[in-house]
């Protein structure tokens, strides 16, 4: 059998009735001359590679160019989020959240507390929904930059990593005036935000969103038709529909493939029902769709940012309880009632009923959800985070078998992986 | 932020000090989920027709998430059905995890069900006394479950029976202090700093680099439900 | 270089030679210092953004990510380092070439930072030797550009004349823990509430197990 053969074989593998590849008839692999042994050869990429975007080990077999498997070996940065989640107060997750996911931290730091939120029964102000609105969008946006760019340095292009970083800088700066810091930004809290939006702060975000669209048009003219951009992407890594549901992929992934599954059109929350956004789906489910759908993710995030920016309401942004929400310092300094609230509040943290709650977001690698378990104490028995880049990458050995070795770059790119939360 | 006046119409300050956290909120969400009430998801009362005796109950956590208590012994069954069902169709399985509640309870085993047609989701646990942690693996059902019970092998020590590659997923292979997220593991570990970063460094980080890992992946079957015996199928034990 | 033995270039005190041989060594060392990334988690995203236009770590001689360990000067260790990640980066400080330093970015890379955890090396330096702590999770760009002058700094003090002392690595350390048993508890020892810290939550008891008795003998 010819390489060639095997190669469109292996690319295209016929669907059954049910939706699953027919085991192809060829056996490519079949070793033809046993007196040489195995002729395969294996590849270590990782933990410490610049193309496995983090410190993630792929260990590849090998026949000639040509992927066989791909084993990936995880947790060389598992942090146990988990379990130290288990021994501190509600309120004080929320800082681990952030360093989950580093390269999206306010969606983590939102969708935490609103599972926390719903497991309490705490409904959060309208401004408040509006500003987790902005700022879920804006780090939907932030963290297709970073992928963008480093995508365009495995493809080999460099510009566009730059121009990413230089709008990435300036969503730095947005973090900066929100919360003080560039990255790790624990903006959430129980029942509101760590503090209200600052002054002129609404305002950068819109500028942000007025600028956005020209970097983007400018990575689109670099890359979209870029003949090398689109010959090591278009065909590479496709996954059918069904598959990829069944894979439990979520987010870009999915609907490249043409799944339309985004959380926030199907199981809606803070009225993303009444915000005007389109879904962008692909057709192909390969790598050249899942950097279309994200290039389009972008620009429709952008659509939204404008909209909710419109519709920013004045008002508390905290739930007024002083069982939930931290007195103001002023009242804490004058008022009796107020520091004893503080006191108790920071002492013994707030209490959820003893029952499970599921909360799910679309966060910026996919369904992003929290389960957290209460027992009636101001620790959780349980947190656990759905990991989207985790399920994700299970589909990778799946999506990389009978490419090249260099395709497998792109595939482990085109995912938009983040060890953080992998590994937790 | 500017909060001058704190409106409080119901509940006087000092009155909230001294009823205590969560005594004085009023119940907007129940303190327990109410048992075997209506369900909201029409799948739970499907579910109880076709299995009646392997759904054990069901509850509405949270205000209106719906969670069915089934047999373990059917999972796979039970699963499949919602899976393939033209009715439910619960294509999308969100996630899959384990809860501890300590004190000797059973360890529960959760699945997150999405129907991606329907717009509907269920939480479907089963209980695994700590003496019987094994239950059938779904993987045959969702390729996504694959690394998820993995995971939860990894951390909890929960067997799945016919799983493919049941190894450790995020613990190094030779980790000997046991399954982490179990509440009776101490949070830095059970051994101390310096023997953990002892055997850190003698884990060799070629060991498992070799062409027999890759070769072998032949289905591995851990012997399922003959309680810690099963053990032997895996990396590491329970008790060091 | 053998500048270092006596009866060559004097007996070992610095001479005109060796320091004006210094100065230029230095000069050169300290302006092409090649990074090696060990970039882990969120400090190796801020790393990214030091490269990037805006902060432009090719101002300082680091054009060059070194990826591959053979050829890099420094070991910027950016992120946290798990157990299952010693070894690795354990071979990759072996595997440079000496001179060679070694930066530690961020709380988790030099103290395990929040992650007083069963899987955290706390503190990378129980594993390699560190020249320069930047604190900070993550630390500014501006605080890794510091770091880095810092240990170019620290290459302006450096003499030819005592370079076996300052390089002194013994060949069989290698793939060893870097500090002994007790040092490495003390290094590692709780600090602040971390350990206070308790699961049982107040109002339903578990069978969560008090600190004491948590360590095996």
């Amino acid at each position: 059998m010819s390489d060639a053969v095997d190669y469109v074989a292996r690319r295209n593998p016929e669907m059954g009735p049910d939706g699953t590849p027919v085991p192809s008839p060829i056996e490519p692999f079949e070793v033809e001359e046993p007196e040489l042994g195995s002729n395969t050869m294996l590849v270590n990429v990782g933990p410490q590679h610049p193309a496995t975007h983090g410190v993630l080990r792929l260990v590849v077999e090998l026949d000639g160019e040509t992927v066989v498997s791909v084993v990936p070996r995880l947790g060389y940065l598992h942090s146990s989020f988990e379990k130290l989640g288990e021994y501190r107060t509600w309120n004080q997750i929320v800082t681990l959240t952030d360093r989950m996911d580093y390269l999206a931290p306010l969606i983590y730091n939102c969708a935490y507390v609103m599972a926390v939120e719903k497991l309490m029964g705490i409904e959060v102000t309208d401004r408040c929904r509006v500003a987790r609105v902005i700022c879920m969008e804006m780090d939907r946006i932030f963290s297709h930059l970073l992928w963008l760019g480093t995508w365009s340095i495995d493809v080999g292009a460099f510009t566009p990593f730059l121009y990413a970083f230089q709008q990435r800088e300036k969503v730095y700066k947005l973090h900066e005036a929100l919360t003080g810091a560039r990255i790790t930004t624990s903006a959430t809290r129980i029942g509101g935000m760590m503090a209200d939006l600052p002054e002129g702060w609404a305002h950068g975000v819109r500028e942000f969103a007025d600028n956005l669209p020209a970097t983007l048009d400018e990575i689109d003219s670099l890359l979209t038709c870029n003949a090398i951009h689109v010959g090591r992407t278009q065909g590479i890594g496709a996954i059918s529909a069904e598959e990829a549901v069944n894979y439990g992929l979520t987010g870009a992934n999915l609907r490249a493939s043409g799944v339309p599954y985004d959380v926030r059109k199907d199981r809606p929350y803070y009225e993303y029902e009444s915000y005007d956004f389109e879904v962008p789906i692909g057709c192909h489910g390969d790598c050249y769709d899942r950097y279309l759908v994200r290039m389009e993710e972008m620009r429709q995030s952008v659509h939204i940012l404008h909209q909710a920016l419109d519709r920013l309401p004045d008002g508390p942004m905290d739930v007024e309880d002083p069982r939930i929400s931290l007195p103001s310092k002023t009242d804490c300094m004058s008022d009796m009632e107020s520091m004893i609230h503080h006191f108790k509040l920071i002492t013994e943290g707030i209490p959820a009923p003893a029952e499970d709650c599921w909360f799910s977001v679309e966060g910026s690698k996919g369904e992003l959800g929290m389960y957290v378990v209460g027992d009636g104490g101001p620790k959780p028995v349980r947190w656990r985070i759905r990991p989207p880049s985790f399920v994700n990458l299970s589909a990778i050995p799946k999506l990389a078998e009978g490419h090249l070795m260099a395709d497998l770059i792109m595939i482990n790119a085109s995912l938009d992986i983040v060890l953080g939360e992998i590994d937790r | 932020m500017t909060r001058e006046s704190v409106p409080e119409p119901s509940l006087s300050g000092f009155d909230l000090v001294a009823a205590g956290p969560g005594q004085g909120r009023e119940q907007s969400a129940p303190a327990t989920a109410a048992e075997n009430v209506a369900p909201g998801n029409p799948s739970v009362t499907a579910l109880r027709e076709h299995f009646a005796e392997a759904v054990f109950r069901n509850r509405i956590c949270a205000g209106d998430e719906d969670v069915v208590y089934v047999d373990p012994e059917r999972i796979t069954d039970i699963l499949g059905w919602l899976h393939d069902d033209a009715e439910q169709h619960y294509d999308h399985l969100a996630d899959v995890t384990a809860v501890d509640y300590g004190g000797g309870r059973p360890l529960e085993v959760v699945y997150q069900l999405w129907s991606i047609p329907h717009r509907a989701a269920l939480r479907v646990k089963c209980e695994l006394p700590l003496d019987g942690l094994a239950i059938d693996s779904v993987t045959g059902i969702w390729a996504g479950a694959n690394w998820l019970e993995r995971e939860v092998y990894d951390l909890f020590g929960i067997h799945f029976n016919g799983h493919p590659d049941l190894r450790r997923i995020l613990m190094p292979d030779n980790y000997a202090e046991g399954h982490p997220l179990r509440k009776d593991f101490p949070l830095r570990g059970r051994f101390s700093r310096a023997e953990q970063t002892r055997r850190a460094l003698t884990q060799d980080p070629e060991d498992y680099y070799v062409p027999g890992e890759i070769a072998e992946r032949v289905p591995q079957v851990v012997e399922g439900a003959a309680g810690t015996g099963a053990e032997g199928g895996g990396a590491g034990g329970d008790d060091v | 270089m053998g500048l270092d033995k006596p009866g060559i270039l004097g007996s070992g005190t610095p001479t005109f030679l060796t320091t004006r041989l210094d100065f230029v060594v230095n000069w050169a060392r300290r302006n092409s210092l090649w990074p090696m990334p060990f970039g882990t988690a969120c400090c190796a995203i801020e790393m990214m953004a030091s490269a990037a236009s805006n902060y432009d770590l090719a101002r300082f001689g680091m054009e060059r990510m070194s990826f591959s360990p053979r050829q890099a000067d420094v070991l910027i260790c950016a992120g946290r380092v798990p157990y299952k990640l010693a070894p690795v980066l354990r071979r990759i400080w072996d595997q440079m070439m000496q001179p060679k330093w070694c930066i530690s970015m961020g709380a988790c890379a030099s103290s395990g930072g929040v992650f007083d955890v069963y899987s955290m090396v706390q503190g990378i330096d129980t594993i390699v030797p560190v020249d320069v702590y930047i604190p900070g999770c993550p630390p500014r760009p501006e605080g890794l550009i510091y770091g880095l002058m810092m240990v170019q700094e620290k290459i302006r003090g450096e003499s030819l004349a005592n370079h076996a002392a300052l390089r002194a690595e013994d060949p069989l350390a290698a793939g060893r823990p870097r500090a002994g048993d007790e040092e490495v508890s003390d290094l590692t020892g709780p600090f602040g509430n971390s350990t206070q810290q308790n699961r049982v939550s107040g109002l339903v008891e578990t069978d969560a197990i008090g600190r004491g008795e948590d360590r095996l003998p």
